[in-house]
């Protein structure tokens, strides 16, 4: 009789054993979880912008793109407005009694040239007036410059609104894996469109990284000879300089004030990293020393510190130092006997948090966050789907892009490291090593942002 | 007396030569010519006979040398083509790998002329960044290896292709254990020996 309950027992406990979830192979000294505890995010209502002048396509296109990005900006809950409310005077009563906290309205009139005034009107329901009017300027839809143009005008919407800029003003830069040799230098808007090739070898080409200006570009790319060799080309130009050419040459990344270039270097036993004046082009130096490989540096948005990553433990993991070498402190979680993998640390454009992909022996690789300003405290892991790597952050300091599978689909994807919400950005089995540039169209400036 | 004797011995003895029957037979010129030019015919055919099959020998045993030759080149070659394979995320020399170079010495010693590329490789896990690096040590742990044992530093190459060229692109760990290796290219010289 004890054997048939004891049977009856397992059998029922069985599922729940089998219904374990992943994060118990989590590593020591990781917790799941995002960033902050979800905030309740105000509901906002994007109205269709009205149109004078012949510009009712300008006018459509443009409310598309705005209520894309405030969308894609996760700091709003997005309220669809009923047909009735779509036009007509604003009835703050009205909205909220629909539930809605910010409504934003505009209009397109024609401006000097084939260019228009895109103006905007936040208001504020709650208060029951306007919170802040603007016209941007923009050019016509067939200008290259259009959808950045639109992309800033949201940026400073969701800065009206909440006190931080959007980051829809921005690209992405990666590489594509041609099959049967070759690649591809790829980037894209950072809502997915207007996906351009903007170069092609047929070797290889790693690590595109964005200068702080957002004109110019720095990559590894092979030698026929055997060499790998940096190449900077100017986005606008289109012209290539080499800025390390001999040898085997990795991982490059611009400090902040745009004056020093750190990457690695093979030394014929590991690859060591290094930092090298760009303005001069000059002085070379060193800035660390030992066995073990060390690459991908990062610097910090002051241009104090790098993270990098580093094997001498005998697995790779992520360190913080000065920016000018010397010694390291260990950031990501390390327990004697447990196997790590960390790699691909991208420092944070607005704070102390390092993003990295890490995983368990046999586990897949999920993005993680360290406080570079907190080393030794629980890392988070921001991610448990699939498998994710090669995280690189929007300059809002809380998108990141990165390398991912989806639902078995691989491709580049977004995810807001505050709720938690991922996208796709661009599909498609080849694609690696993304790069997320700074802003590069301000509508403060009216044009891009020089440094 | 002799005179009277011996003229009619000698007559007789013509006589009775020409008369055939119990006497020696008589040669005939023109067939002795015939049949020493038969003969000579014949040793020459057998002279050509022995020379033809002299020459066959020679060419077979030139074709088994040729054929010995280009079976101990394609020997070489493929042990100098043979890979070696690492441990996850480590470039260190295995046993098993140290036997292939050992042969490859062999050869390399043989043929001081070729020069090869050792190209390293790793599998899809861990970061694209790092593999490629990794890539980079295993080549460089096999060529310190070769030179460890006296072939000359200049007459090899490294590079990396990081996770680009797996042999195998299924995600199992035996795909895995494949696509971690290195290489081996000959970029110049003619590879005819084994030792």
């Amino acid at each position: 009789m004890r054997r048939i309950l004891l049977f009856f027992l397992l059998v029922w406990a069985t599922p729940l054993i089998a219904q374990e979830p992943d994060t118990s192979r989590l590593p020591t000294g990781v917790r799941l979880g995002l960033l902050y505890p979800t905030l309740s995010r105000p509901v906002l209502a994007v109205r269709p912008f009205g149109a004078s002048g012949g510009l009712e396509d300008v006018a459509a296109r443009a409310t598309e793109i705005v209520r894309r990005d405030l969308d894609y900006s996760d700091r709003f809950e997005m309220f669809t407005v009923p047909p009735q409310f779509e036009s007509g005077p604003v009835d703050y009563d009205a909205w909220n009694g629909l539930g809605v906290v910010f409504l934003l309205t505009g209009d397109v009139e024609p401006a000097a040239g084939d260019s228009a005034f895109l103006r905007l009107v936040l208001h504020d329901v709650v208060y029951g007036n306007v919170k802040q009017v603007r016209a941007f300027t923009i050019p016509a839809p067939t200008s290259p410059d259009f959808r950045m143009a639109v992309h800033a005008a949201s940026d400073e919407v969701v800065r009206w609104a909440t006190g931080q800029p959007g980051m829809a003003a921005s690209r992405i830069v990666f590489v594509r894996r041609v099959p049967g040799g070759g690649a591809e230098l790829m980037m894209v808007d950072s809502d997915g469109e207007n996906v351009q090739r903007i170069a092609s070898t047929e070797t290889s080409i790693y690590s595109p990284t964005w200068a702080p200006d957002g004109r110019r570009i720095v990559y590894s790319i092979a030698d026929p000879d055997g060499g790998w060799y940096l190449e900077e080309r100017d986005l606008e130009t289109g012209r290539v300089r080499t800025l390390a050419g001999e040898g085997m040459n990795l991982t490059p990344a611009y400090s902040p004030d745009g004056r020093r270039l750190a990457f690695a270097i093979w030394s014929g036993q590991s690859h060591d990293l290094y930092d090298y004046d760009i303005v001069q082009g000059c002085c070379r130096r060193q800035l660390r020393r030992g066995p073990g490989e060390d690459i991908s540096p990062t610097y910090s948005p002051d241009g104090r510190q790098i993270a990098f990553m580093s094997d001498r433990l005998g697995q790779p993991h992520i360190y913080v130092m000065s920016a000018d070498g010397g010694e390291a402190t260990l950031l990501s979680p390390y327990t004697y006997g447990e196997p790590g993998y960390y790699t691909s640390p991208d420092w944070s454009p607005t704070g102390s948090l390092v993003a990295f992909h890490g995983r368990s022996r046999g586990g897949h690789p999920q993005i993680m966050v360290a406080d570079a300003s907190r080393p030794g405290d629980t890392v988070r892991q921001l991610t448990e789907e699939g498998s994710s790597e090669d995280p690189s952050w929007a300059p809002d300091g809380r998108h990141l892009v990165f390398v991912g599978v989806r639902g078995g689909r691989q491709g580049l994807y977004v995810m807001d490291a505050v709720s938690g919400r991922t996208r796709p950005l661009v599909l498609g089995g080849r694609l690696r090593l993304p790069d997320w540039s700074p802003t590069l169209y301000s509508a403060s400036a009216h044009s891009v942002r020089g440094e | 007396m002799h005179k009277r004797i011996i003229l009619p011995m000698l007559m007789g003895t013509l006589v009775l030569g020409a008369c055939g029957g119990k006497q020696a037979p008589q040669v005939d010129p023109a067939a002795e010519q015939a049949r020493l030019e038969e003969e000579a015919r014949l040793q020459r055919e057998a002279e050509e006979r022995r020379r033809a099959e002299e020459e066959a020998r020679r060419r077979a045993e030139e074709e088994a040398a040729r054929r010995r030759a280009e079976e101990e080149a394609a020997r070489a070659r493929e042990i100098l083509a043979e890979m070696v394979f690492f441990d996850f995320d480590r470039s260190d020399i295995r046993a098993d790998a140290a036997e292939v170079l050992t042969r490859k010495i062999s050869v390399l010693r043989a043929n001081p002329d070729v020069t090869i590329r050792i190209e390293g490789h790793a599998d899809e896990r861990g970061s694209d960044e790092y593999n490629l690096a990794l890539g980079m040590r295993r080549a460089q742990a096999v060529k310190d290896f070769l030179v460890g044992y006296g072939i000359s530093e200049n007459r090899i190459e490294t590079f990396s292709f990081g996770e680009d060229r797996p042999l195998d692109r299924a995600s199992t760990e035996e795909a895995w254990a494949t696509n971690r290796r290195a290489e081996f290219v000959i970029t110049a010289g003619e590879v005819t020996k084994v030792r």
